[in-house]
């Protein structure tokens, strides 16, 4: 019975930390994007407006929670969970210090790259029972988009266990060394455009386009359901900035305790910012152009660096 | 027969995948359908992930959950132009069909009997480096194999797709 109550309070608090780090995420984003127009973003309220967002959701969660009277109702209601629950539970295999990872398995990695895919899966959900041609066309483009680009991520995220090897994230952050990054700085780059685009974010954001499509796949969605498709794209973005930090980057590794979880921030935030200064820097990419981005520049970029790590290999 | 966590577990795990399984087979609405198979394909894993084989289960929900599924949903959203209206629930093949599922269900309670009290245990946690070992060992002529029967049909399918264009 002690594995019930230990899975709900890690459920709980991980639901806590999204919830927290959705809050956070909202409000850099605004203050990051404020910086790059020259505005000064939220200031009201608190300090330097940090519970702007909070406000934000306080209204959110008040609002009437609407579903739409031609709607597929079941599946409707059911999809914003449908993305939410897989990107909360990729959390769980991400080594948030030295020593320590919630749940420490020997498949983490693939874990990570193959839970989060169950979300597309409410994104198509979302497009089709929103019965609109606006809501279903962002489906099958978010849809798209997501599945191609598994391809890329997933195989930058195979050098790093290459090199390590090991698939327990954990084990692969104890190995790190210096050098790891310059010699993987491919799979490093393939990994970060990669995850933007998995989260449908700018610039990767044609499905979700205000001007062409309203929003996509939940356009018709509102209130908390709406929040919780936000939730999950910040919830994703912070996930990928950890796990990259600590595959990538060598994460906690050389400090210890407390000062290891702040190193591992440190480099999330560093990543997360990036992702941020990108989005709010590049024009959006055509349908098209994000395809043809995906199979004929990230797929053989990450091809070649398994070739590196694999000429490496035999002389460690 | 003792009522510990990992057999309350097993047996909710086995109604949940029970039940989908019957959706998919009786809904005749088929998105509805297709929602129930991948409940069913996320029961299995779990039923996986009870007895240790992390692997299998996060390959299942990797390839059958993030792949064919999302496939199928694809193409039901790309095909299904209205919604046609619930078709009739009984059909003349469904004394054939349910015949061959009583087939099946009497071969294999047969055919597992003898070992259906050998799955009791949980697999170890190194099952993934066994196993990668069978493979890239002992069974790698016959791994190659497959992998290069895979990738003929890979450029099969390129070729058939892109054929018009010449």
């Amino acid at each position: 019975m002690t594995g019930f109550v230990g899975g709900a309070v890690y459920g709980l608090a991980g639901g806590l930390v999204i919830a927290v780090a959705a809050l956070f995420g909202v409000w850099w984003e605004r203050k990051v994007s404020a910086r790059i127009q020259m505005r000064l973003g939220p200031t009201e309220i608190g300090p330097a407006g940090l519970f702007q967002t909070l406000a934000d959701t306080i209204k959110l969660v008040l609002k009437e929670d609407i579903t739409p009277r031609q709607v597929d109702r079941p599946l409707f209601r059911m999809a914003p969970l449908l993305v939410f629950t897989p990107i909360a539970m990729s959390l769980v295999v991400i080594p948030f210090a030295g020593g320590w990872v919630p749940l420490n398995t020997s498949v983490g990695m693939l874990f990570f790259v193959a839970v989060p895919s169950v979300s597309v899966i409410g994104v198509l959900l979302a497009g089709f029972s929103s019965g609109n041609t606006y809501a279903t066309l962002g489906g099958l483009r978010g849809a798209a988009q997501m599945i191609s680009y598994e391809l890329p991520r997933t195989l930058s995220v195979l050098a790093m266990a290459l090199l390590a090897g090991s698939l327990a994230p954990l084990e692969v952050m104890n190995r790190y060394e210096w050098w790891w990054t310059p010699a993987t700085f491919i799979a490093l780059i393939v990994y970060f455009i990669s995850s933007i685009a998995e989260l449908n974010r700018g610039p990767f954001d044609i499905p979700e386009a205000e001007s062409e499509l309203v929003a996509g796949y939940f356009a018709d969605y509102s209130g908390i359901r709406w929040a919780i498709f936000m939730m999950s794209e910040y919830g994703g973005l912070v996930a990928a900035s950890f796990f990259g930090a600590a595959i990538f980057m060598g994460g906690a590794q050389g400090l210890p305790g407390v000062f290891g979880v702040l190193l591992i921030f440190a480099k999330a935030l560093v990543l997360i910012t990036l992702m941020m200064l990108v989005k709010w820097t590049f024009p959006r990419f055509r349908s098209d152009q994000l395809l043809t981005l995906a199979w004929k520049v990230l797929t053989p970029m990450a091809l070649v660096q398994l070739v590196i790590v694999g000429v490496i290999l035999p002389w460690l | 027969m003792s009522f510990d966590a990992p057999t309350i577990v097993q047996i909710i795990l086995g109604a949940i995948a029970l039940l989908s399984a019957m959706t998919v087979v009786l809904v005749r609405e088929i998105m509805r359908m297709a929602i129930g198979l991948g409940v069913f394909l996320l029961s299995v894993a779990g039923l996986f992930l009870l007895y240790g084989a992390s692997f299998l289960a996060t390959s299942e929900v990797f390839v059958y959950v993030g792949g064919v599924l999302v496939l199928m949903l694809f193409a039901i959203m790309l095909v299904q132009r209205s919604d046609s209206g619930r078709a009739v629930l009984v059909s003349r093949h469904d004394i054939g069909s349910a015949s061959v599922a009583l087939g099946l269900f009497v071969m294999l309670t047969v055919a597992l009997q003898g070992v259906s009290n050998r799955f009791t245990g949980s697999a170890p946690e190194s099952s993934m480096q066994e196993l990668s070992e069978v493979l890239m060992g002992g069974r790698l002529v016959q791994y190659e194999i497959a992998g290069l029967l895979l990738l003929v049909a890979l450029v099969a399918v390129i070729v058939i797709a892109g054929g018009d264009e010449r």
